[in-house]
């Protein structure tokens, strides 16, 4: 059973204090919960989650809160909140003073609250875990820092890897078994899958990047990761993409929608967010899609017929390592201006216990934080999750600066026109620096 | 005005209609009263959610706000309305807004004038016919713009109809070229049911006899329309085509759902770029003067509108 204190020493004292407690009164007090004894009987923790996964509520609030409730005696108010919004209500939540003690939320945002004051720094919770806990999470912490310090405690990791139809890849010549290994070969093969109709319109794409919104940005930078650059400055003042290795891969980007050897068809379209059942691959109207672990898992539920595998993140030609967008996923943080602090650490202790957290990401099919979970039956039963475990290391999170949000739209808007043809790739990214820098800047 | 005093509006009224004696003193404040308590929980609503959140946005206005920040809101001035004078963004903004509201009012009035005229004669199954073009109006704009997404996608309703004809599929919101149309296409679907509604009460608030003195004079149909419908309508007209402009200027559930402002900005409107710069970026000061620019503007056309409109009848 978890105990929920910050320090070795502290959890020995409670240890003592609760065997002394047994002795003493030489009843069956070891039954009790251990952290029903720490004095967190009769207070209410509110917590909000993000999402409106049914599945991932029905734990949250069913067998997940009445198991926290019974080892600390506290109240847990939970509520889920809907993503869009999100940011709303929390915003007006601080304005009023009715934040709550602890909310869940993505990594892109936690800046914005950070520098406002809002959060409580996590560190010197942190630095009361054991050691091997640290290290076990030592993938998913950076991804919940700003500026060096710990603001959020990741509950999944995130990440995107290209999904492939093997038999699509048979059907072209190509070898399912030997998928690309660079960007440029990922180029030659979309350029094989891609099938045209009498007119020349694209009816099955040979490989589909996220284009839509947001998408964009996410794309270029994990294309931007694998020409080996980097999207700002090591820290964090300035802009950095407008470099060799962002042309590239915007130029990259952009001809795979245009031109008359394009192997994507529609620009914009968001097939991301589309049903499991309507997804291109399912439908056969692309061979290739960039997908998350969820996406990869529904995808494949929805259609058991199909032979789809999943492909390394691939770097382009000279450089090391290939990296996609990810790294911490959605987690938890401690409203600074909380009455009960230490039982909204407690929560989050608990959330992040390797027993807790293994029922949690099973339970929403995310891909656990810790590395002991890589031998879990979860991961090793899902080659899905299997594939993205083994490229951990090779998803590469947005930085976490403040205004970060307007950064990615502004970046996303010129991404956009270059998209379309608006303007050229190296004006796309000249034009975008000095208006990020200058967001950058203020927002600081 | 105090509630000691009767009115003389009151009193002349009585007094004129001849019909009953002026109200005791005592009997016309306790009726004054009842009155003003009747009135005071919607004047309270309105005072409160309506009245002080608008006259807050306005000092917001000249602030630097963000509701993340502690402390209140930073005077600035004029800073953010001078802002706004060289944000392109904002002036491709009221350029979208300017042209939806050019595209839909002038077609959505037109239909609904002609479906209106076509409903307001007796036939069979006028009932359900009046029904079923009002229908749009009641189902929400959230639940009818999903609807229309799914329509304009790749695979849906409009293009399998194209298909039909040998016509090939349309990228209806990808494409900057017809995005904000067809965004418009599915606002005048949307607004119809409720003009026409309008209208055909103006219609039938024309006095039979107008038409009948006019055909006896020897007036045609054009010139029944010309010069007892068009007149008679102008009253109703006004106010469609007012309300009509309030509530286009303001579109941003639709293109929340159908297009999210793109792309390249062809669907931004200015309350969507309201949503954005507040709700996104946390800046209500900025967001708060774009609101009242364009509420400003608002007016500024209605009462173009209404005086060009009402100027003709004079």
């Amino acid at each position: 059973m978890k105990v929920f204190t910050r320090s070795a020493s502290a959890r020995a004292a409670v240890g003592l204090a609760a065997a002394s407690a047994i002795v003493l009164s030489g009843c069956a007090a070891a039954a009790e919960p251990e952290a029903a004894q720490e004095g967190f009987e009769g207070q209410t923790l509110t917590v909000w989650f993000p999402g409106t996964n049914q599945v991932e509520i029905d734990l949250v609030t069913g067998p997940l809160k009445d198991k926290f409730e019974a080892e600390t005696g506290a109240t847990l108010d939970v509520t889920f909140v809907d993503w869009g919004d999100l940011s709303t209500k929390l915003n007006a939540g601080f304005a009023a003073g009715t934040a709550p003690d602890v909310f869940g939320h993505g990594p892109a945002a936690v800046a914005d609250f950070a520098i406002n004051g809002r959060l409580e720094p996590l560190d010197d919770y942190i630095a009361g875990l054991e050691q091997d806990d640290i290290d076990d999470l030592s993938a998913a912490l950076p991804g919940g820092t700003v500026g060096g310090v710990q603001y959020l405690m990741p509950l999944s990791m995130q990440g995107n890897l290209i999904v492939y139809d093997a038999a699509d890849f048979e059907e072209a010549g190509l070898d399912p078994d030997a998928p690309p290994t660079t960007w440029e070969e990922v180029r030659e093969a979309a350029e094989a899958l891609t099938v045209r109709d009498a007119s020349g319109t694209i009816t099955r794409s040979g490989l589909l990047l996220p284009s839509q919104p947001i998408g964009r940005q996410q794309s270029f930078a994990a294309l931007l990761a694998s020409a080996g650059g980097s999207q700002l400055t090591s820290d964090d003042l300035e802009s950095a993409f407008a470099s060799p290795e962002g042309e590239k891969a915007l130029e990259f980007y952009t001809s795979l929608f245009s031109g008359d050897d394009a192997v994507s068809y529609p620009l914009g379209a968001d097939y991301i967010n589309a049903p499991a059942a309507q997804q291109p691959l399912v439908l056969d109207t692309a061979s290739m899609t960039m997908q998350t672990p969820n996406g990869a898992n529904q995808i494949i539920a929805a259609a058991p017929e199909l032979d789809l595998r999943i492909m390394d993140a691939v770097p382009f030609e000279g450089v090391d390592e290939g990296y996609t967008l990810g790294g911490s996923g959605p987690g938890l943080i401690l409203n600074a201006d909380s009455e009960v602090k230490d039982l909204g650490w407690a929560f989050i202790e608990y959330m992040i216990s390797p027993e807790i957290s293994a029922e949690y990401v099973q339970g929403i099919g995310g891909v656990p934080t810790r590395a002991s979970a890589a031998d879990t039956d979860y991961v090793q039963n899902s080659p899905v999750l299997q594939a993205f475990v083994a490229n951990s290391s090779n998803f590469l999170p947005n930085p976490n600066v403040p205004g970060w949000v307007q950064v990615r739209d502004a970046l996303d808007k010129y991404l956009e026109q270059a998209l379309n043809g608006v303007t050229s790739a190296a004006d796309a990214l000249a034009a975008a620096s000095p208006e990020i820098d200058s967001i950058l800047e203020s927002a600081r | 005005m105090s509630v000691n005093s009767v009115p003389p509006a009151a009193t002349s009224t009585v007094a004129a209609g001849g019909a009953r004696p002026p109200l005791p003193r005592r009997r016309w404040k306790r009726q004054h009263v009842v009155g003003m308590l009747f009135v005071l929980p919607a004047a309270l609503y309105v005072l409160t959610f309506q009245f002080v959140p608008v006259i807050y946005g306005l000092v917001l206005s000249f602030t630097d706000y963000t509701p993340l920040r502690r402390g209140g809101p930073d005077f600035v001035g004029l800073e953010n309305y001078a802002g706004l004078l060289t944000d392109p963004e904002y002036g491709n903004a009221l350029l979208v807004t300017g042209r939806y509201v050019l595209t839909v009012l002038p077609i959505t009035v037109a239909i609904a004038l002609i479906l209106a005229l076509l409903v307001n004669r007796p036939f069979r199954g006028v009932g359900i016919f009046r029904s079923a073009l009002y229908l749009p109006h009641i189902v929400s704009l959230t639940s009818v713009s999903l609807v229309w997404l799914w329509m304009y996608s790749q695979n849906g309703l409009v293009n399998e109809v194209l298909n039909l004809f040998g016509a090939t599929d349309q990228l209806w919101l990808l494409d900057p070229e017809s995005a904000l149309n067809a965004a418009s296409a599915m606002r005048i679907w949307k607004a119809l049911g409720s003009n026409m509604v309008l209208l055909l009460a103006g219609l039938q608030s024309i006095p039979n006899e107008l038409y009948e003195a006019g055909r006896v004079d020897g007036a045609g149909r054009w010139a029944l329309f010309r010069y007892i419908t068009l007149p008679g309508l102008r009253p109703m007209l006004v106010y469609v085509v007012v309300m009509d402009i309030i509530y286009l200027s303001q579109g941003f559930a639709e293109i929340f759902i159908l297009t999210r402002g793109g792309p390249l900005g062809s669907t931004t409107t200015v309350n969507y770029l309201i949503y954005t710069e507040a709700f996104q970026y946390n800046d209500f000061g900025s967001a708060s003067a774009m609101a009242f620019v364009l509420f400003a503007l608002i007016i500024g056309f209605s009462v173009l509108s209404v005086r060009s409109l009402v100027g003709r009848q004079k």
